[in-house]
């Protein structure tokens, strides 16, 4: 049950826009997805069934942790929040994206001339 | 070290599970509850709103399972998975599973037992300290033709100060029942007379006292002293440690006990166990062997030798080769051709014969063990095969479900590993019980042991034949199973394995095999069964009915010759005079017995060439009834009477094959030869006897010539009574009488000429091989039946329709039955066929084990075959008999 939205993003692209998102505010699930999807102005469906498996994912690495609490529309949710181990995985995460994402852009620019 | 943390983390997950589960659901639970207020927000009505939560989500119990792959070790939670479920159909299907079972039990139990026994036999080295360097050493002489199998004594030395370097050389020889008193109370003793250096070289310690030390006992004359061995020492002394100093009698010699042996060490010969050890000067004292310290014609040792850290066997082997060619040179007469093979302790086992038939023996009986699993496994393949595809329309649900392939093969092949497991299990408690119930026996009239070896080597062996069946069983069921299509499953309208032509001819394969597998079964052991009738229907030359021996030795009583020969005058008029007794007569030595009296011999006027050895031929000293009592008859002039005696001349009768031997030209009576040399003095033939057995049953003619007991003394005789009762109802009453003249007791054994017959020598092993093929056999035949049973009913079953339509069409029932017939007739002869071919090449190693029948016997082959075929044919019969019986309609309506 693999979707397109999930086989498009390269590995690891949806971890690190939780833990992106996560970086700004402790958000529960289903914040995060709609987060996600608007900042990403409805570009980026996350499928909300792999977004679990992932922050299971993240809970394990220590790179985030999770606790009960109450939303805002006062039911029990698991609020996720990044951890220090967390914030330096993101950085690293986030500049060799950008480093892939130059050389990428720099062959696609390549290719047009 | 990560990897190791996350894999510590999925394994706690796997415990914690239900923990983690229900966090997990109480998140998507309020997930999607999150989703669906959104929704109605957005103007969804109830249902619409939880419709697209989900959706979105993509189910929750999708997110659990593809988080759980995440958390878990997902191998290990499948077997578990696969193993509950593999549980579940097991005890659902009971009746399935207990044939399986019981199956494999008989199948596992058979070979377990029987490679329990080589196992035992061949592949564990002796109980001690660095046992690979105990080498046997085997000996081969010019002569072999009387069972030369050891070393003389003063070969031994020689060898043993010769190859001092490299090796140390060590010895046994076997004093056969021997009686022992101990506490007023008479036994009869296998003792093994060892060379001094023998425990020390083995290695093995005492439980209790002490061992022969080095220099003890190799000079005849010593003190006589006794070890005991373990199971003795239990068995009679009830294990208690006071027998240390004990005064005990030693074939009529006082004797003192010193020791007993570890319980680990039962001897070097695996097969034998001896009662208890002594030196050589105890075992064979002056009185009862006083040629085997001196002669280099009685080869009584079995040798063995401990290797020198580093030296290879081919090494050694060379030294022995250098040492027997010097004395070949220094010997020409005893030890020519003289050669020694030094080879692995257990090739050399039970006895070190320079040809050793036991590992053919062994090979011949594992293979039928692997036919009896290989029949076991083929109807267990097709058992499975038919719950495989009642199961099919399940699998290609599965697989329409998102089974994938793999783990559906898994799922079945756990399943037949559990069965297999389960009996195996069972197989290998039943073939410990039979081995125990081999060891536990006392099946002889030597200490032989057969329950042994049920090691780590045994259970692997069965775990291998375990898992073997289970994929060789279940792995193509597995398959098939897997690989139907769902579309045409589901479109047969529940009528499992449609089409299946392709599965009917494996059906008729396997049901070939059997046949073939089950019919080399049956023709081995029917030739081992005829071997044993041709045994037991030979002429011996005498008859065993109705005679009881009583082997006796009054020498315990320190009787003067006189007193021995009164002794026995007055015990022969005495038991003569019993009721019931027919004849009594007394004799040196007891056919195929362990006793034996070999003499060399020098025909008058034929003086042996210098540099050769007088002829040695087999003898027998007995008294005037003898021929009488054993009904050997006399063939040419007479037998012994009164009148030969002391004083008169020397005479002898002589047995055909000796008379032709020696002088094959004319009537050897008046003939004459000397026992001493050729100046005589000589003994004048006077009757010729018939040929019989002298060492073993399966022996060819050979000489043996009768002296009378008068003019040959010997105190040890055996007393032999022929009585129109039941033998063994006398023996008490023979006892009385004995005792009367004699209050020392001197008998060393009472037994039947029967019993006696069926020792190792005499009947023994052919019951032995024939019983053992003969429960292979049957247990083969019975598995060939019911899988031959099975095949046919289950293909009746499964052509049920077709039947119905033949008969719609005007088939008789008569035809419906031939038509099954035929086709079950087809199979049983490509299996006959195939299994005659394979039974003889199976039994071209079997030439040497039978007596009296080829491997090739027509008779068994014929007879086995028609059996066979009769009983499988019966086999499909009924359930053909059955089908032809369907009600056309209802076969229809079956659909």
């Amino acid at each position: 049950m693999k979707n397109s939205a999930q086989r498009d993003l390269f590995p690891g692209a949806l971890e690190m826009m939780i833990l992106r998102t996560l970086k700004r505010q402790p958000l529960h699930g289903y914040a995060l997805v709609q987060h996600i999807k608007r900042t990403s102005d409805d570009l980026l469906q996350i499928e909300e069934g792999s977004l679990y498996p992932a922050l299971q994912r993240l809970l394990k690495e220590e790179l985030v942790k999770a606790e009960w609490g109450i939303s805002s529309t006062n039911r029990r949710v698991r609020i996720y929040k990044l951890t220090a181990a967390g914030a330096k995985h993101l950085e690293r995460q986030v500049s060799s994206f950008e480093k892939m994402l130059e050389g990428i852009t720099r062959v696609l620019a390549r290719g047009e001339s | 070290m990560r990897r190791l943390r996350a894999w510590l983390f999925r394994l706690a997950g796997q415990l914690h599970k239900g923990a983690a589960d229900r966090e997990l659901t109480a998140e998507l639970e309020s997930h999607l509850k999150l989703h669906i207020e959104d929704n109605l927000r957005a103007g969804m009505n109830a249902e619409q709103a939880r419709r697209q939560a989900l959706i979105k989500l993509g189910g929750i119990e999708q997110t659990k399972e593809s988080y759980r792959d995440r958390k878990g070790l997902p191998m290990l939670e499948t077997l578990l998975q696969d193993l509950r479920f593999a549980a579940r159909m097991l005890r659902k299907n009971l009746g399935v599973t207990a044939i399986v079972v019981v199956t494999l039990a008989l199948g596992v139990g058979a070979n377990t037992a029987i490679f329990g026994l080589v196992n035992g036999l061949l592949l564990q080295r002796l109980p001690v300290p660095a046992a690979e360097e105990i080498a046997a050493l085997v000996i081969k002489s010019g002569d072999s033709s009387l069972g030369a199998l050891g070393f003389s004594y003063p070969q031994f030395v020689e060898f043993r100060e010769q190859t001092a370097p490299i090796c140390e050389v060590f010895g046994s020889a076997t004093a056969w029942r021997l009686n022992f008193t101990a506490e007023r109370h008479s036994d009869t003793l296998t003792i093994g007379g060892v060379s001094s250096n023998y425990f020390s070289a083995l290695g093995v310690k005492p439980a209790l006292g002490r061992l022969v030390l080095p220099g003890e006992g190799e000079h005849p004359g010593e003190p006589a002293i006794l070890v005991l061995s373990y199971s003795f020492w239990q068995r009679r002394f009830g294990g208690d440690p006071r027998v240390i100093g004990k005064q005990v009698r030693v074939g009529g010699k006082p004797a003192t006990i010193v020791g007993v042996m570890e319980k680990e060490f039962r001897g070097q010969f695996t097969v034998f166990e001896m009662d208890a050890y002594a030196p050589l000067s105890t075992a064979f004292d002056d009185s009862r062997a006083s040629n085997f310290w001196n002669s280099r014609d009685i080869h009584m040792m079995l040798v063995l030798g401990r290797l020198k850290p580093g030296v290879t066997l081919a090494q050694a082997q060379s030294r022995f080769d250098v040492i027997s060619r010097r004395l070949a040179a220094q010997y020409p007469v005893t030890d020519k051709d003289l050669s020694v093979r030094v080879m692995d302790e257990r090739l050399s086992r039970p006895i070190p014969y320079a040809n050793n038939a036991f590992i053919v023996f062994s090979g011949l009986f594992l293979i039928l063990g692997a036919l009896v699993l290989l029949l076991a496994c083929t109807n267990i393949l097709n058992i499975l095969m038919a719950r495989a595809s009642v199961r099919q329309r399940e699998m290609a649900i599965r697989a329409a479900l998102g089974g994938a392939r793999y783990r559906l093969i898994r799922q079945m092949l756990t399943e037949t590993m559990l069965t297999a497991l389960l009996g195996g299990i069972a197989g290998v408690t039943l073939g410990a019980g039979l081995n125990h119930l081999a060891s536990s026996t006392h099946l002889l009239d030597i200490p032989v042991r057969l329950g042994f070896g049920f090691d780590w080597r045994v259970f692997a062996y069965a775990l291998a034949v375990v898992v073997f069946t289970a994929i060789a069983a279940g792995l193509s069921p597995a398959l098939r199973a897997s690989r139907a299509d769902v579309n045409t499953v589901l479109h047969q309208g529940g009528r499992p394995d449609a089409g299946g032509k392709a599965r009917h001819k494996v059906r008729g394969d396997l049901m070939g095999a059997q046949v073939a597998g089950s019919l080399m079964l049956l023709i081995v052991a029917g030739l081992f069964v005829r071997s044993l009738r041709a045994v037991e229907h030979m002429d011996i030359g005498f008859d065993p009915n109705q005679l009881l021996n009583v082997r006796l030795d009054p020498s315990v009583s320190n009787f003067s010759e006189t007193q021995t020969k009164e002794f026995y005058r007055s015990l022969e008029t005495r038991v003569r005079a019993l009721p019931g007794v027919e004849s009594v007569s007394l004799a040196s030595a007891v056919p195929v017995a362990y006793m034996l009296g070999k003499q060399s011999i020098y025909i008058e006027g034929r003086p042996v060439p210098p540099g050769q050895k007088a002829p040695e031929v087999l003898f027998n000293s007995v008294d005037a009834p003898y021929f009488e009592t054993l009904r050997i008859r006399i063939l040419l002039g007479r037998a012994f009477t009164d009148a030969d005696s002391e004083s008169s001349p020397r005479v002898a009768i002589v047995n055909e094959t000796m008379a032709k031997h020696f002088w094959p030209n004319g009537s050897p009576i008046g003939k004459r030869f000397s026992l001493t040399g050729d100046a005589g003095p000589f003994a004048e033939v006077v009757g010729v006897a018939r040929d019989g057995k002298y060492r073993v049953l399966a022996e060819d003619p050979q000489p043996y010539f009768y002296v009378p007991l008068t003019q040959d003394f010997a105190a040890q005789r055996t007393l032999q009574i022929r009585s129109a009762m039941p033998p063994d109802s006398l023996a008490p009453v023979v006892q009385h009488e004995i005792q009367a003249l004699d209050a020392n007791d001197p008998i060393e054994e009472i037994q039947t000429m029967k019993e006696s017959l069926g020792g190792t020598l005499g009947y023994f092993i052919y019951r032995l091989g024939a019983s053992l093929a003969a429960a292979m056999g049957l247990l083969g035949l019975l598995l060939a039946v019911v899988g031959v049973y099975g095949v046919v009913s289950y293909a009746a079953t499964q052509r049920t329709q077709e039947l119905g339509i033949r008969m719609a069409l005007g088939a008789s029932p008569r035809q419906i039955l031939f038509l099954l017939l035929r086709q079950g007739a087809q199979l049983v002869a490509a299996g006959l066929l195939f299994g005659l071919a394979g039974a003889w090449l199976l039994t071209r190693v079997m030439s040497h084990m039978l007596v009296g029948v080829s491997p090739s016997d027509p008779v068994t082959y014929v007879s086995v075959a028609a059996l066979l075929s009769s009983i499988t044919l019966l086999a499909c019969w009924i359930p053909a008999r059955r089908a032809r019986r369907v009600d056309p309609m209802v076969a229809l309506r079956y659909e």
